[in-house]
């Protein structure tokens, strides 16, 4: 739909394909793979390393652009694709290739679910520390492309912090490695952290090794509510600040909080996770924390996180907004007032500076709107604003990434030397390369 | 001009560049100021080493004291086609900072300003000759410090953290440089200066901090180096556990990691090291145990309770003859000024030592570690053991004379056997100290020729070419007639060229 390639460039290509990795091609009209409104003219499933760099090699013969998909819960964090010719759906990619409980690591292909992945390894009390929304669908790779994340990102960073190597193939078809297999390691470039947010424009990546958490003995997860924004920021830094057993803490806005209890309040969600004396500590200064700001902290069972996942899931506009820590609780203010209307759901991770926001421009105000007003609040407390997903029309106004910077350079002949054909995700990364 | 890709120039090993001529000093001149360039050979000797046995002698060195000289430096080295070589400390333990074919070094000790701390958002901005352990020094007062704690950190400066990717012995819980360096200002091999990254941790587009840091000083000189503090932890307690045999210290080892304990710290020293350590410091290390580990925990006092305590019990399972604990500051810091003296300490015992830098899968550490003694018996050699056991990473230290004739080339051959057996294992030839000079010929036990032309790409990407830090990190086959390339490279095929998966 959106391809301008010749018809007998993909004619070629699916024969081609067909010969070198039989059973590959399907024959529906490619909607489980839509992205930005718009189909492929081939969808591909590859289950072996081998097919994926065979599409890759004979896509790049007949310059087709290859868009690799996996549960699609976050392909809406890159530009439109320039042509979809070829839908590369990664899920069939889902083995655990070896779990090494005694090291901490485990290597899988990319398709692999991190739910599915931490059910696996629950039973070793360990655990991948990832759990952006939709992780029962993400996957790995998935997750490694979006550079994904949700609320445990306050004690255990990204998945640059998690990811040990990787294998990826190129557009060309040819197959690299990068990092190991061991949890320390400075062989060779850190390219594995290239890929990290690369959303498929260098390379697809069809196994990782990551790193893993021991599993904390006890979680708690206590939700405590405020009148103001500046209350429920100065809770959230306090706990940071103190060094508490916290895994993940969220402050989240009025309509949040409201999805999320029922009530419009400002609320800090947070987990102590830990040692039963850590735990009982932290839930002790937490209690006294709130009740200096005049809040009130209740217990809530885990599955509010679940609910959370749900609410911030990137919905028809999401945004994802990065500001310095001491930022945060002013400019989710600021945001909420903006926002009103669009019934913005705002949860920011206080300590990485990070505020998601999930929105709702059928409301009456213009998506477009709502994206300058957001990049604007925040360009002026001096961050940066992505777009997490957006309608396919808004995406060709604005750049997804944001305003270019003086770095774009270097991105770009970094993508001239990985896929100078354009044959990988053309036109899907920052300054549409 | 032709962009020249890391491993074509590794391939063909043309050389691809110029000496330093009067001309270009001259330019030099022009471009710093005259008494920041060094160019006399009495004055460059003291900068033709590192921590290395490698040697090479840069034919000018340039002590720029802000960006815009370091730029006019190397757009001058740039014009006239002569290497150049970033240089921090001289700490470095493979060889980066060494200028292998001459050329031109750019210095960056003389940039060691703090221009900034922001303790509420706990970021600092730092020039990159700033020393490591003088920024944890100048925040401590606001409660903060900078986690990656090399051994050397009282001298290594954060540009070459920065470019080694630097671990230390509390990246076992905080992880290594890169983990902590939010956004750099670079300066390009033709003098253009860009800023990657930045304060918030979202910068939108390719990580490109990410994929410098760790670059050896192949990519670009970082000329400003945003990085994130970290908190003092209110409680942190050491344990020194002693053992009578190694065995148990590295079993003791996986133990902790399979109990799905993490350490801040966790470190093995053996009985070579202690005999060298304690006459000096007074740790407390006994001198008849066969190994000791050197444990902390940080965090609230709670926490660091319950670890201990869980710690205590599988040393002793794992047959600890002592379990001491130190929760005082003074006592603490005299366990890790052994710990970090070490090989210092080693230097007073022996004319030379050799440091390797092998990574294995903590399960396979036992039985690494008894080859590694097994393999330098088999060389003649002594071999002393300190290292960051919890993350894996060894560092044997072989000991030896150079005087003595065909020493050191017993210490290479015993060195690439260590180096390879830790591939076998499933590991890596370098944790943190780099590739550099040293372990170029290894690296092809690991990446195969697409590997390193896909990170060639990067190379070319930031407009590095073949004369920026040459013969560091690829492997390269003529033009770099240092020391160890003579030996090594007759010893890595020797055993085995396969790739490991
Ligand atoms: C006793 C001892 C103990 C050590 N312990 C540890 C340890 O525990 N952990 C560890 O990781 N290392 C350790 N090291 C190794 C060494 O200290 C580190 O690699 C350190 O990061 C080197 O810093 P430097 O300033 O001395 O850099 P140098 O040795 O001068 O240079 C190292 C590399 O960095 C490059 N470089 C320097 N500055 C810049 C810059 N501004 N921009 C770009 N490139 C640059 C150089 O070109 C070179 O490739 C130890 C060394 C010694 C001697």
């Amino acid at each position: 739909m959106s391809s301008t390639t010749a018809p007998a460039a993909i004619d070629e290509f699916r024969a081609a394909v067909s010969l070198r990795a039989p059973g590959v091609v399907f024959q529906d009209r490619g909607e489980r793979v839509a992205v930005d409104e718009c189909l492929p003219d081939v969808t591909c499933a590859p289950s072996i390393e081998s097919d994926v760099s065979a599409i890759l090699s004979e896509a790049s013969a007949c310059g087709l652009s290859v868009v690799p998909y996996a549960a699609g819960a976050h392909m809406g964090g890159a530009n439109v694709p320039r042509e979809y010719d070829v839908a590369m759906l990664m899920t069939r990619l889902d083995r655990i290739v070896a779990h090494e409980p005694a090291d901490m690591t485990v290597t899988l292909e990319a398709g692999v679910p991190i739910t599915a992945l931490n059910a696996t390894l629950a039973a070793h009390n360990q655990f991948l520390p990832l759990d952006p929304p939709a992780a029962d669908r993400a996957t790995v790779g998935g997750v490694i492309a979006a550079n994904a994340h949700g609320p445990l990102r306050h004690r255990y960073g990204t998945v640059r912090d998690w990811l040990l190597g990787v294998r990826v193939v190129h557009a060309d078809g040819s197959i690299s490695k990068a990092g190991g297999r061991v949890v320390k390691n400075v062989t060779g470039y850190e390219m594995t952290k290239l890929y990290c947010g690369s959303f498929g424009t260098l390379g697809v990546v069809t196994e990782a090794t990551l790193k893993l958490a021991p599993a904390p003995p006890v979680r708690v997860t206590v939700a405590a509510q405020f009148d103001t924004a500046s209350a429920a920021g100065l809770y959230a830094m306090a706990a940071h600040d103190a060094g508490l057993a916290i895994d993940a803490a969220e402050l989240l806005s009025p309509p949040a909080t409201y999805a999320l209890f029922g009530e419009p309040r400002w609320c800090v969600l947070a987990r102590a996770a830990g040692g039963p004396g850590a735990i009982e500590r932290t839930l002790r200064e937490l209690r006294a924390y709130a009740g200096a700001m005049r809040g009130a902290l209740r217990e809530c069972d885990e599955a509010t996180w679940a609910a959370w996942a749900r609410a911030l899931e990137p919905g028809v506009l999401a945004l994802r907004a990065s500001v310095l820590p001491s930022r945060v609780a002013e400019t989710v203010e600021v945001l909420d007032r903006r926002f009103a209307g669009a019934a913005a759901l705002l949860s920011a991770t206080v300590s990485a500076g990070l505020i998601r926001a999930n929105l709702d421009p059928t409301r009456g105000i213009r998506g477009g709107t709502l994206y300058e007003s957001a990049r604007d609040v925040v360009a002026r407390r001096g961050g940066t604003v992505a777009i997490d997903a957006a309608p396919a029309s808004l995406k060709r106004q604005y750049d997804v990434f944001g305003a270019e910077r003086a770095d774009i350079a270097i991105m770009r002949r970094i993508k001239q030397e990985f896929d100078p054909r354009g044959t990988l995700s053309r036109g899907r990364f920052a300054g549409r390369i | 001009m032709t962009m020249d890709h890391a491993p074509a120039a590794a391939s063909n090993g043309e050389r691809r560049w110029n000496p330093v001529t009067s001309e270009v000093v001259r330019a030099l001149h022009r471009a710093v100021g005259r008494e920041r360039v060094l160019s006399t050979p009495e004055e460059l000797l003291a900068y033709e080493y590192d921590a290395t046995i490698e040697r090479g002698t840069p034919q000018a060195v340039v002590f720029p004291e802000s960006t815009e000289q370091v730029s006019a430096a190397v757009a001058v080295a740039h014009r006239f086609g002569v290497p150049v070589t970033p240089r921090g400390a001289g700490t470095g333990l493979s060889g980066g900072a060494i200028a292998a074919v001459g050329g031109v070094v750019i210095a960056l000790t003389r940039m060691k300003r703090i221009i900034e701390v922001d303790r509420v958002n706990r970021i600092a901005v730092v020039e990159p000759g700033v020393v490591n352990l003088d920024l944890s020094r100048a925040v401590a007062p606001f409660g903060l410090y900078y986690a990656p704690d090399p051994s050397s950190q009282r001298a290594c400066t954060i540009g070459g953290n920065v470019a080694e990717n630097a671990g230390g012995p509390h990246c076992l819980a905080y992880g290594a440089t890169t983990n902590h360096v939010l956004g750099l200002e670079l300066v390009l091999a033709d003098g253009e200066v860009v800023h990657v990254g930045g304060r918030t941790r979202d910068v939108p587009g390719y990580d490109l901090t990410g994929a410098f840091v760790g670059s050896e000083g192949t990519l670009a000189i970082a000329t400003k180096v945003t990085v994130r503090l970290s908190r003092i932890p209110e409680s942190t307690r050491t344990l020194l556990a002693v053992f009578d045999s190694v065995d148990d210290a590295s079993n003791a080892v996986s133990a902790i990691i399979a109990a799905g304990i993490l350490p801040a710290a966790l470190e093995m020293m053996d009985r070579h090291i202690i005999a060298a350590v304690e006459p000096v410091i007074n740790a407390g290390f006994p001198l008849d145990a066969d190994a000791v580990l050197l444990i902390e925990v940080d965090g609230l006092e709670e926490a660091t309770t319950e670890d201990a305590a869980m710690i205590r019990g599988i040393c002793d399972a794992q047959r600890a003859r002592e379990v001491r604990l130190a929760v005082e500051s003074a006592d603490r810091e005299r366990l890790w000024a052994g710990r970090k003296t070490s090989i210092s300490a080693l230097g007073r015992l022996y004319p030379n030592y050799y440091v390797l830098d092998g990574v294995v899968p903590r399960p396979r550490l036992p039985e690494v570690l008894r080859d590694v003694y097994r393999i330098a018996e088999t060389h003649g050699l002594a071999v002393a053991n300190v290292f960051h056991a919890g993350d894996g990473n060894l560092h044997p230290n072989l000991l030896f004379d150079e005087r003595v004739p065909g020493a050191t080339d017993r210490v290479l051959a015993a060195g690439a056997e260590i180096m390879r057996r830790c591939v076998d294992a499933g590991g890596s030839i370098t944790g943190e100290h780099g590739v550099g000079l040293e372990k170029r010929d290894f690296i092809g036990w690991i990446f195969d020729d697409i590997d390193l032309a896909v990170m060639g790409k990067l190379k070319a990407a930031f407009k590095a070419d073949g004369r920026y830090n040459p013969c560091k990190a690829f492997p390269t086959t003529r033009g770099c007639g240092e020391l160890t390339d003579r030996v090594v490279a007759r010893h890595a095929p020797a055993l085995g060229t396969d790739i490991y998966v």
